[in-house]
């Protein structure tokens, strides 16, 4: 009997020991940054500078879009709207800790969220929170937020991948503490360099399943792959797919196409000269080839879009067809005062891989119409705040939002990243009636109104919203094949 | 009449004299293989737009990445354009910028040691330490700030490689002229009362013209790799402007399944920077000159 207790005992231990194990945290999931931002680089979600690659692993959000974008609980387990959508209530998920031993509770949340409110911290979040008009801590676990119009999908908003919730009052270290309740801990912030996060053995959706992530600054795009193919990297997101070749027939690594909203595009500056007359932005638009340039950048691997930002999936988007027309592109530059055509130059940065292809094929595609354009390479380190909002025309890229978020934050006029320093009040007033109201089919015909303003008037050419071809080494296990904000990075393993 | 008969007499001993120059050089293979290399570079650069099949511009995604055929000798890039094309093309703007750049280089670069080397004194001192100060930055990366300030233009290109390359020149140019200014005919051509200019334009650079030409040489192939080095890294010409260190730049990512988009432009710059060190040596050897103890950079 003894005997029989001892083989008993040490089958059940060992048993344990390697459920233990096999759950325990190991390996090492090595990724990388462009370093888009330079020395403004910082672990605060709310700013420009946010590294996102290391923020969406550290800190969560209260609600999060679920595989199919649609908002989920995540540090608020439900949600409530009183009759009109002024008001809605949140209920908080009990038993969380931030990475400091702090417990989170409303007032976090109360602070997080009116922080990104902030005028003086100006956060490019801010214009599409500013209608909320207070929230009110009800108790540690609750909190009601208080807008100032009727909001139907405000859970939608709260989707935004930059409204992490961070402990009360640290928002003056939290650039370099990037403290928060997510499933990794920054152990060392070296932006320039290797940033060191340590695995959360406390997360409340289970430990990780990598005891650590490294996040590496590498600015240029092609050195990426390199590093990939070497394996430096284990993960680049940003593969063009010419390249795709590269890895489908290479056993060490695993492609995966992703339908996005992330966009790219070229932005005239509508205040500068001649692109503050509508007619030369649209001849400009108009005289590209959007199809073509699906084809030549993504190899076929990307939706067109009319100059809108609206995601493809997204109920909200305008659907419209924008063939090239260059007959009509010339007209309007006769007609803006422009007989001979315009000469402009675009400054496209190898942080985006495909900005220089999009360039050229661009800037051949508009000489049909008259409208020359010079090509000058930058340096892809601090492209975000040297080239991008400051020159006459820059290139941009985007990651997807909600479609209420996206026209407010670039293109309302009183947006931070209103990029092409777009003003227009039929706009401003179409995404305001939209917010307010409650019926559907209404509330879809102002955005659609407002995107085809955009169409008539934007000085962003939007020709389409990417696939994203996401390669892995085939040691990592369990990655969501969806967009950045939407992974579960706790269940990403390393062999 | 007389005078005529001298300057044809001085032009024919010229001719002569280049002509056993050449000779010389292309008595050795390695100078026969670096002047026929060069040769057909430069042949190739003067009649590419008269025999290019295809405009270098012309995107197409129906001829993306072709593998080379009858239609397409050296295949075609990732937006559909035609290589062969492309890289005989590119020859004619390396050659043309660094021929210019060369140049420049040799002219302000010579001029100037040739001037610090015969007044010598503190004006030396001076030009010289500023020199040191110039050669002591990365000239790649005063090119990027030139660049990223001026742009990308040839007009800016030329005179700024130009420019960082003639710094070596003038050291060079200076030690040759060290070497000539305490020799009796420049004494004798003080002594007459010769100006400066004189000296120089008479005596100086007729006696230290070969040892500047054959650096001159050789620096323009190192330009010729430092050009392609900025259009590599996306800062040389603008696009679509045909370009080796630009195409190498953009296809180097698709060198495993693509290869033909990328060799045919390694090829092509590798061969004229090969082409142009055989010749610059041996052009030294013909002139007399032992480039391992007369280089002092």
């Amino acid at each position: 009997m003894k005997y029989i207790l001892k083989v008993f005992s040490a089958t059940f231990m060992s048993l344990i020991l390697s459920f233990s194990i096999a759950n325990a945290s190991s390996g090492v999931f090595k990724v990388s940054h462009d370093l888009g931002f330079g020395k403004d680089t910082n672990l605060d979600a709310i700013t420009k500078g946010r590294l996102f690659q290391v923020v969406i692993k550290t800190q969560n959000r209260l609600v999060r879009p679920d595989m199919n974008g649609v908002p989920s609980p995540s540090l608020s387990t439900d949600w409530s709207a009183n009759s009109d959508a002024t008001e809605w209530t949140f209920n908080l998920r009990k038993g969380i800790y931030f990475h400091d031993g702090s417990a989170f509770d409303a007032p976090d949340v109360k602070y997080s969220l009116m922080r990104a409110k902030d005028p003086d911290i100006g956060s490019p979040v801010r214009k599409s929170l500013n209608v909320v008009e207070d929230i009110e801590v009800v108790d540690q676990h609750t909190v009601k937020m208080k807008l100032s119009t009727s909001f139907a999908d405000f859970p939608l908003l709260l989707t935004d991948y930059r409204l992490r919730m961070i402990p009360e009052g640290s928002g003056d270290t939290i650039g370099q503490t990037g403290v928060g309740t997510g499933p990794f801990m920054v152990d060392k912030f070296d932006p320039e360099g290797t940033t060191i996060l340590k695995a959360n053995p406390e997360y409340w959706e289970g430990a990780p399943g990598v005891a650590e992530v490294h996040v590496i600054a590498i600015p240029d795009a092609q050195a990426r792959i390199q590093a990939l193919l070497t394996g430096q990297i284990d993960m680049n997101r940003y593969v063009p797919f010419n390249q795709k070749k590269i890895f489908d027939s290479n056993s060490k690594f695993t492609t995966t196409v992703i339908p996005t909203g992330n966009w790219r595009g070229v932005v005239m500056r509508t205040d500068t000269a001649p692109f503050d007359n509508p007619k030369v932005r649209k001849a400009f638009r108009l005289a590209v080839d959007r199809q073509e340039l699906v084809d030549l950048v993504m190899g076929g691997a990307a939706t067109v879009s009319c100059d809108t930002p609206v995601m493809p999936s997204d109920q909200y988007r305008l659907q419209m067809d924008c063939p090239q027309n260059i007959s009509k592109a010339k007209n309007l530059l006769r007609e803006a005062g422009f007989p001979n055509g315009i000469e402009l130059t675009v400054y496209p940065a190898t942080l985006e891989p495909t900005w220089p292809t999009i360039a050229e094929v661009v800037q051949q595609q508009v000489a049909k119409a008259g409208i020359k354009v010079n090509i000058e390479m930058v340096p892809s380190k601090g492209y975000w705040n040297e080239v991008w909002m400051k020159k006459p025309v820059s290139m941009t890229r985007w990651n997807q939002r909600p479609a209420d978020t996206i026209l407010h934050e670039a293109y309302h006029s009183g947006a931070k990243w209103n990029e092409s320093y777009f003003k227009n009040a039929d706009f401003d007033k179409n995404l305001a009636d939209a917010r307010s109201e409650l019926d559907f089919n209404k509330r879809k015909k102002a955005y659609q109104n407002a995107q085809m303003t955009l169409w008539e008037q934007s000085g962003t050419m939007i020709p389409y919203h990417v696939s994203r071809l996401v390669v892995t080494s085939s040691k990592v296990k369990n990655l969501d094949a969806v967009d950045h904000f939407s992974i579960q990075w706790h269940k990403v393993k390393v062999d | 009449m007389e005078s005529n008969l001298i300057t044809e007499d001085k032009q024919k001993n010229k001719l002569e004299k280049a002509f056993e120059i050449l000779k010389t050089m292309a008595s050795k293979p390695s100078g026969l293989i670096g002047l026929t290399i060069v040769l057909f570079h430069v042949v190739l650069a003067i009649i590419s737009p008269y025999i290019a099949p295809y405009d270098y511009k012309a995107i197409s995604p129906n001829t993306m990445l072709l593998a080379p055929s009858a239609e397409h000798w050296f295949g075609t890039d990732s937006l559909g354009r035609d290589v062969f094309t492309r890289t005989i093309l590119g020859g004619r703007t390396a050659l043309t910028v660094t021929f210019f750049g060369s140049l420049i280089a040799l002219l302000w670069g010579g001029l100037l040691g040739i001037f610090c080397g015969l007044v010598g004194g503190k004006i030396d001192d001076v030009v010289m330490r500023v020199v040191d100060a110039f050669l002591s930055i990365p000239w790649i990366l005063a090119m990027l700030l030139i660049v990223s300030l001026l742009g990308t233009s040839t007009e800016v290109l030329i005179p700024a490689l130009g420019f960082f390359y003639g710094k070596g020149i003038v050291r060079v140019a200076r030690a040759a002229t060290h070497d000539v200014i305490a020799k009796d005919f420049i004494v004798s051509a003080r002594a007459r009362g010769h100006s400066n200019m004189s000296i120089i334009w008479n005596e100086i650079i007729p006696n230290v013209r070969d040892a500047i030409l054959v650096e001159g040489a050789m620096r323009w192939s190192w330009m010729l790799l430092g050009f392609s080095s900025l259009s590599f890294l996306g800062f040389g010409v603008s696009p679509p402007t045909p370009d080796w260190g630009l195409m190498i730049s953009n296809a180097r990512g698709l060198m495993s399944f693509a290869y033909w988009s990328v060799i045919a432009p390694i090829v092509g710059l590798s061969s004229l920077i090969i082409g142009i060190n055989l010749t610059a040596d041996a052009f030294a050897k013909a002139l007399g000159i032992d480039r391992s103890t007369k280089a002092p950079v």
